[in-house]
């Protein structure tokens, strides 16, 4: 399998970083972004295969950027990431066609997993 | 008219509790995030990039304890979020197994502070009810407190759910010995009870020491 390539988004720069450099660690190719206008930028550029994406990002609601990637490429798949218990956003992710999601705090075994099934599912898609 | 005005009042406290701790431990999950992520950076270095055997051994455990602290800070703070998020409707759909084990965790420590068990029954797969979801714990909160407060040291107050009819039932048992001078009869507060009565879309019964409340099962 390639190499994944992930664009991570959350306002949260110090998680953001951190989690960037456990996922690079563990070989997969890492970008972060901390607000949505700025992640829509950079999958332009980076073109990532997955995307994870905290709902609660500035500048424009999650769910409307979820939509805005699908648009962008139907194939890249959004893992939402969320500190919230709120199942709505997350039903309306899922909806909206997320591929997965997974509540902070993250466990690093479980999000790989879930990237990883991911990206089976995006080179079955292309 | 006063009466009604000082129960508004009490909800609308209520409410603003509520929504403060929603707040509150949102914040607390993303900074426990963070240090989760630190933690399991410091351990991923030593283990991906081969720090020596020794010393590195020593740094696992260390941050191993922490995060598994961070778990059980995490798991509390998770229900004291889905608590918090208990007052943002008067009338929802819930699952009532969800509803008590969240309130036990919460209350879990004065119930070991107390030496006394807190028993679950809970029937599996048990359907959603439609109810006011705060009002219920605070019931069950105001019922499982006096309990606590009148029985003696390595009692057991079980609380068994089931589905009844059209309904699901909470039935809250005890055994064990009352401290000298308690009354094996005193139950709910009237005032609460009427409250509670008010507030929910289900029934209330109560004898020998045992509580039964039956609510509508969501449609």
């Amino acid at each position: 399998m390639p190499q994944t390539k992930i664009l991570l988004v959350d306002d949260e720069i110090e998680f953001a970083s951190a989690l960037a450099e456990r996922l690079q660690l563990r070989n997969y190719e890492v970008r972060t972004a901390h607000k949505a206008l700025e992640a829509l930028a950079i999958i332009n550029d980076f073109l990532p295969d997955v995307v994870v994406l905290d709902l609660k990002i500035p500048g424009m609601d999650g769910i409307e950027t979820l939509k805005t990637i699908k648009k962008i490429d139907p194939t890249i798949e959004v893992i939402m990431l969320t500190g919230h218990g709120d199942k709505w956003s997350v039903e309306a992710g899922m909806k909206s066609g997320a591929f997965e999601y997974i509540m902070k705090p993250v466990e690093i075994g479980e999000l790989t997993a879930k990237i990883d099934k991911a990206m089976k599912q995006r080179l079955t898609e292309r | 008219m006063e009466h009604k005005s000082e129960e508004n009042l009490r909800l609308l406290q209520l409410e603003f509790v509520g929504k403060i701790l929603a707040g509150f431990t949102h914040d607390i999950k993303n900074y426990i995030a963070i240090i989760k992520e630190s933690a399991g950076l410091i351990e991923d270095i030593i283990k991906i990039e081969k720090t020596p055997k020794n010393k590195s051994e020593q740094y696992i455990e260390i941050i191993r304890s922490i995060e598994e602290q961070i778990q059980k800070t995490n798991d509390l703070f998770r229900y004291l979020n889905r608590f918090a998020h208990r007052m943002d409707t008067q009338l929802a759909a819930f699952n009532i197994n969800e509803s008590l084990e969240e309130l036990f965790a919460l209350i879990q420590r004065v119930a070991n502070q107390k030496k006394i068990t807190l028993a679950r029954d809970f029937q599996r797969d048990i359907p959603s009810v439609y109810s006011n979801p705060s009002i219920f714990q605070f019931l069950i909160f105001s019922f499982l407190e006096e309990r606590m407060t009148n029985l003696d040291k390595n009692s057991i107050i079980t609380v068994k759910t089931g589905i009844k009819g059209s309904s699901v039932g909470v039935n809250i048992s005890s055994e064990g010995v009352l401290r000298v001078g308690q009354d094996v009869q005193a139950m709910i507060p009237p005032e609460i009870r009427t409250f509670a009565l008010q507030k929910l879309t289900g029934d209330i019964s109560e004898s020998n020491g045992n509580i039964l409340i039956t609510l509508p099962v969501s449609r």
